[in-house]
């Protein structure tokens, strides 16, 4: 066998099987032409989440829910809870403070778990270190780009009931 | 006839060079921008604010637009050669 065929045989050949006849036509021009594919895409990527949020728009939690009894979570301590007719997670937190907070328990950037470290007034997500305030839901640090969405909560008695919180209208750049 | 594409494809082949590195330059930029308009639209989709989608969109069909328009002054390469 010769050289040449020795070559022609090798894997990287097999991995990359584009002549160098061909390689060149990949030119400056048909690479601006390229940007301007992706251009196009991106606009219509802009138009589709446009018209998913103004055609679907997310469902918001009507009504109230119960969760559980103020005694079943002791301070600094979890519930987590679905309400009926969803499949959204949500946490209770009782804070060290006394208070109750409920957020939605995935994570605003990849949708992992987060949980409340007790007595640090932080939820935090293993995934990739994201904090979160356990008083408002904002972020505290990490790669998550938005405040955990969070549920209103309030009492009947002993019983914990949450709501639909008000939303704050907050521009994410 | 003279037409702006006859005159263009006969100049000189160095200027035709800096007319298309400056054209994907500018296209690059456009494709920059129109990712951040995603990303914020994409964003505030989530954190439901929809009332800044619209124009995200129109922005962003515009630098489309423009990049289209760019496409037109791209030079075809100087075909001005010796017989």
């Amino acid at each position: 066998m010769s050289k040449k065929e020795e070559n022609l045989n090798k894997n990287w050949k097999k991995d990359f099987p584009i002549e160098k006849q061909q390689a060149t036509n990949v030119s400056r021009r048909d690479f601006a032409k390229f940007l301007t594919l992706v251009s196009g895409g991106l606009m219509v990527g802009s138009g589709l989440v446009a018209a998913k949020a103004y055609w679907y728009p997310k469902e918001e939690v009507e009504g109230e829910h119960f969760v559980c009894n103020k005694a079943d979570v002791p301070l600094g301590g979890t519930h987590a809870f679905v309400i009926q007719g969803s499949t959204i997670p949500y946490i209770l937190i009782h804070l060290e403070t006394g208070e109750f907070k409920a957020y939605e328990q995935k994570c605003t950037h990849l949708s992992c778990s987060v949980f409340y470290k007790p007595g640090t007034g932080i939820i935090h997500c293993p995934c990739h270190e994201g904090s979160f305030d356990a008083q408002t839901g904002n972020v505290l640090g990490g790669p998550p780009p938005r405040a955990l969405p969070k549920l209103e909560v309030f009492f009947k008695g002993e019983a914990v009931y949450v709501k639909a919180a008000q939303q704050e209208k907050v521009k994410v750049i | 006839m003279s037409n702006f594409r006859r005159s263009q494809n006969q100049s000189n082949p160095n200027k035709l060079n800096a007319i298309l590195s400056t054209l994907i330059f500018v296209l690059i930029l456009n494709v920059t921008i129109q990712i951040w308009l995603l990303y914020a639209a994409l964003n505030n989709a989530l954190d439901n604010n929809i009332e800044i989608l619209i124009p995200a969109f129109v922005a962003s069909f515009g630098l489309f637009l423009v990049c289209i328009v760019l496409l037109y002054y791209m030079p075809t390469g100087n075909t001005n050669t010796r017989k």
